[in-house]
């Protein structure tokens, strides 16, 4: 539409926030004990473990990265908790996919009262959970006796990486389901009558349209599911007392413990393990703008 | 026999009945449209047609064949829907291709027909566009292509145009007319819009609470219709009842009096008044090409309709005019 | 309608499967004694009874209902006029705040506590083994939650013309928030606070590392009497469980008196 209004006459363009204008300034007073917090408990204490990771006896080096990197030790915490958070994730991918394909199919009370439900159950992870755990599958839980009467497993290794997966498979389903349904109720009902009609049954309907039309959101759950997993602590403290070997429970004991405290060792893997959950998270986040430009 | 023989095909959902007694016999080649106001159920119908739903009594025959318990697979049957459903992972060449790869064409064969098809329906240059990147229009190409591409015995089409503006609607109209004709298909079309189903029709179903009230030509059900509900329905229409039948026409009737705005000529009062009626001009509406009078007569307010022949052919308010309707187009309706 | 009952079949599944822990600790936890065998020996409200009379027990239940409270309203008083005028005064901030915001996910407990044990053990803010530092630390982890319930009701209003409209009717901004805002946010803050004050009492790492048994709090104790009867530490995950749940339950019911 054209114009007909001279530049004299145009209007001022609009205002854009200024955080320097002065009649903002009590507003702005709102904002300090926020960033005053945020500070202190979170910036600060990152600021300090990205330094000290770096920081050496003689300056700024990368030697502590290379002790981790050299030391067995450490090499097996690293891949033990990829191991584990890897096939947690999967397995708890596995179980959610259905699941949450169901759950975004069935009627809305059902619904609700899963979700609330699964948010309940998910109250019971850190320690409870393996304490629960050791109930039920611990060296006379209720289970392991099952098992052993019916001739499968002798002793089921709770206390090493293969109860460890199934603990946190455990508190990665309800994560899980609560960040897929949602992608799986974007379906359109139609593509799968269209693919029908056009031939398709409805594996191949699954696999051609369904799927890769979930892909980044699949994906991206899968990638959050890791990085918690990665993440996490309390069940695998509580189950081991600490004896198992991961990088969360390496960090712990050599700032607190009863051995030799190197905080800076613990910086610097610390600066590892964050780098590979911010990596992680950057993929997650490039995923779903991709998935916002194609719908 | 038929082409398509549905008969007595009904459905219903617990106390509902969605729909009932549907006979309906289509020609090859023909065009056939069920017409009726949203709820009457002619979307669920189309649907049982292509084996999208299931239903509950009856029978759905092409060729011969029934294919009443058949998957929508192996119906030989293609589908325009309302939401176009294209799948959102392909561009428009794979997703027309889709029905092809189904049928495990030869990927030779399978360009040429998928190329065939979009020049059809005058897509080219399209081909490697996702649907998120088209206009309503083109995505309604496109439905329509990957429905086409696949040779199907019959096309179904449901509101295919009801979400574009009304400029691209009318377009659109023609052309699927035009490529229906050219392809011989014989097509089930479901709309609400009556101007359209007149248009495109060769004949016109029209269903109200889930039954068929009416079927025939576009002319036949335009001009004489059955029941009050298709008067209305099918475009405006004055309706007198039997006091106002009485007193206008000396015609006792049983129901209604139906009557086209367009079949009553307003004559000045200068010409013979035998076998009219006297009126007055109340006020006028400009609906186009059409000018719409609201004439008073003996008590009753009617519609009359004149072509648009410009100012100096208007006729004002407070105008004395006569109005003349003839016999045929007095149509008695229940 | 065989899709429609597998569906069902799948979620109810799915359920069960995640209901046993929680199970068999109600079981375990209400059992006198179960030795090897499939089923508890006999069953006892004994646990609870003793539990329940314990000091340290509820010494540490105390702990952790002061910490979470504590939390939970600092946060609100914090979080909730910072978002305001975030959305408010300095939309640019906006994506500055989303990146922030996902700052607590990315950076797990454990490392969080090596830079916090290092800063603030002694030095000006001695705050290692006080309740202080969990509340500061608790305010990052509910930070998230809150701020998200937050920022979507807000966008989800139309802010700027309601306070105009405020304006115009002669409020105050400080006014307008409070009467014609902060109402319309209730909803979505009472969500995202009772869901951080489930997830709070559930929390470890911070608690165990930075204050121990200085300032117990539910989880620490639990993984300290560890060593006593597995039966009494069932009792203890199940009567904060069922707290939470009655707390889960009364919030789905405010939930619903609010949307009305």
């Amino acid at each position: 539409m054209q114009s007909t209004l001279t530049t004299s006459e145009t209007l001022p363009p609009a205002r854009t926030a200024s955080r320097w204008r002065p009649r903002h300034a009590s507003a702005a007073l709102a904002l300090v004990p926020f960033i005053t917090l945020l500070a202190l408990f979170c910036l600060a204490p990152i600021a300090w473990v990205l330094i000290h990771g770096i920081k050496t006896d003689s300056g700024i080096g990368l030697e502590h990265f290379g002790e981790i990197l050299s030391s067995p030790f450490y090499r097996q915490a690293f891949g033990n908790s990829l191991r584990i958070s890897l096939e947690s994730s999967a397995l708890a991918l596995l179980i959610t996919l259905p699941g949450a394909a169901s759950l975004a199919r069935v009627p809305g009370r059902l619904r609700d009262i899963a979700i609330a439900f699964t948010n309940m159950t998910s109250n019971l992870a850190g320690v409870p959970l393996a304490f629960a755990f050791i109930i039920i599958l611990g060296t006379n839980g209720a289970i392991t006796l099952l098992l052993r009467r019916w001739g499968l497993v002798d002793d089921p290794q709770l206390y090493s990486s293969r109860g460890l997966i199934l603990i946190y498979s455990y508190f990665q389903i309800p994560l899980g389901l609560l960040l897929l349904y949602p992608a799986f109720s974007t379906l359109d009902d139609d593509w799968k009558h269209a693919a029908a009609l056009l031939g398709a049954r409805p594996g191949q309907y699954w696999l051609r349209i369904a799927l890769p039309v979930l892909s980044p959101a699949v994906f991206g759950t899968f990638i959050l599911l890791f990085a918690n997993a990665m993440g996490a602590y309390a069940s695998a403290y509580a189950l081991t007392t600490g004896n198992i070997n991961l990088v969360t429970v390496r960090i712990a004991s050599l700032v607190s413990g009863d051995i030799f405290l190197e905080p800076d060792m613990a910086a610097a893997l610390s600066v590892m393990l964050m780098g590979l959950l911010i990596l992680v998270t950057a993929v997650n986040q490039w995923l779903l703008k991709r998935t916002n430009r194609a719908s | 026999m038929s082409f398509v023989e549905i008969s007595r095909l009904a459905k219903h959902y617990g106390d509902n009945r969605i729909f009932h007694d549907i006979d309906i016999q289509v020609q090859q080649g023909e065009w056939v449209t069920l017409l009726g106001p949203s709820g009457c159920g002619k979307s669920t119908l189309l649907r049982c047609i292509a084996g999208l739903t299931d239903v509950d009594n009856g029978h759905i025959r092409v060729e011969g064949e029934d294919i009443t318990h058949t998957a929508p697979q192996k119906r030989g049957i293609g589908m325009v829907f309302q939401s176009y459903a294209l799948f959102p992972n392909m561009t428009v060449a794979q997703n027309i291709a889709f029905g092809l790869k189904m049928q495990r064409c030869a990927p030779e064969e399978m360009k040429d027909r998928v190329a065939d098809v979009i020049g059809l329906v005058e897509l080219k240059g399209k081909e490697a566009h996702y649907p998120h990147e088209l206009s309503g229009g083109q995505r309604q190409r496109v439905a329509l292509a990957r429905a086409l591409v696949v040779e199907p015995r019959i096309l179904l089409l449901d509101e295919p145009l009801s979400a574009l503006d009304a400029r691209i609607r009318k377009h659109l109209r023609e052309q699927l007319r035009e490529i229906q004709t050219r392809l011989h298909l014989t097509t089930i079309f479901v709309t609400h819009d009556q101007e359209e189903a007149m248009t495109l029709s060769d004949r016109i179903f029209v269903m109200n609470h889930g039954k068929i009230v009416q079927q025939g030509t576009a002319e036949a059900v335009y001009t004489q219709p059955a029941s009050e509900f298709v008067a209305r329905f099918m475009g405006s229409c004055n309706l007198l009842d039997a006091e106002q039948s009485q007193r206008l026409f000396g015609r006792a009737i049983d129901g209604h009096l139906a009557i086209r705005p367009e079949a009553i000529r307003l004559i000045r009062p200068q010409q013979d008044s035998s076998d009219t009626l006297p009126g007055i001009v109340m006020r006028h509406q400009l609906l186009g090409n059409v000018i719409r009078y609201e004439v008073e007569s003996r008590g009753s307010v009617l519609w009359v309709d004149r072509l648009n022949r410009g100012a100096d052919e208007l006729m004002p308010s407070g105008m004395q005019v006569q109005l003349h309707v003839k016999n045929e187009d007095l149509r008695e309706v229940h | 309608m065989q899709a429609k009952t597998w569906h069902r079949c799948m979620v109810t599944g799915l359920g069960g499967l995640l209901a046993i822990p929680v199970v068999a600790t109600l079981l375990y936890s209400l059992s006198s004694e179960w030795g090897a065998t499939l089923l508890p020996d006999g069953l006892t409200f004994g646990w609870y009874v003793q539990l329940w009379h314990d000091p340290r027990f509820l010494t540490a239940f105390g702990h952790s209902l002061a910490i979470c409270l504590g939390t939970l309203f600092l946060s609100t008083v914090v979080i909730v006029p910072a978002v305001f005028v975030t959305f408010y005064r300095f939309p640019g901030l906006n994506r500055l705040m989303n990146v922030l915001i996902l700052m607590p996910f990315a950076i797990p407990p454990v490392v969080s506590s090596v830079g916090m044990l290092q800063l603030y053990a002694d030095g000006p803010l001695p705050l290692i083994g006080t309740p202080w530092v969990l509340i500061g630390c608790y305010f990052t982890i509910v930070l998230p939650f809150i701020y998200r319930a937050l920022a979507n009701s807000l966008g989800g209003m139309n802010l700027r013309d309601l306070m105009d409209a405020a304006h115009l009717l002669g409020a105050t901004t400080p006014r307008a928030f409070l009467s014609v805002i902060l109402p319309s946010l209730k909803p979505g803050l009472m969500a995202s606070l009772f869901l951080s004050f489930s997830f709070l009492l559930g929390e470890f790492v911070f608690a165990n590392m930075l204050v121990g048994t200085r300032y117990e709090t539910l989880q620490v104790y639990l993984y300290n009497v560890r060593q006593t009867s597995g039966h009494f530490t069932s009792a203890v995950v199940m009567s904060y469980f069922l707290f939470t749940l009655a707390l889960t339950w009364l919030a789905a019911r405010l939930g619903k008196i609010g949307s009305q």
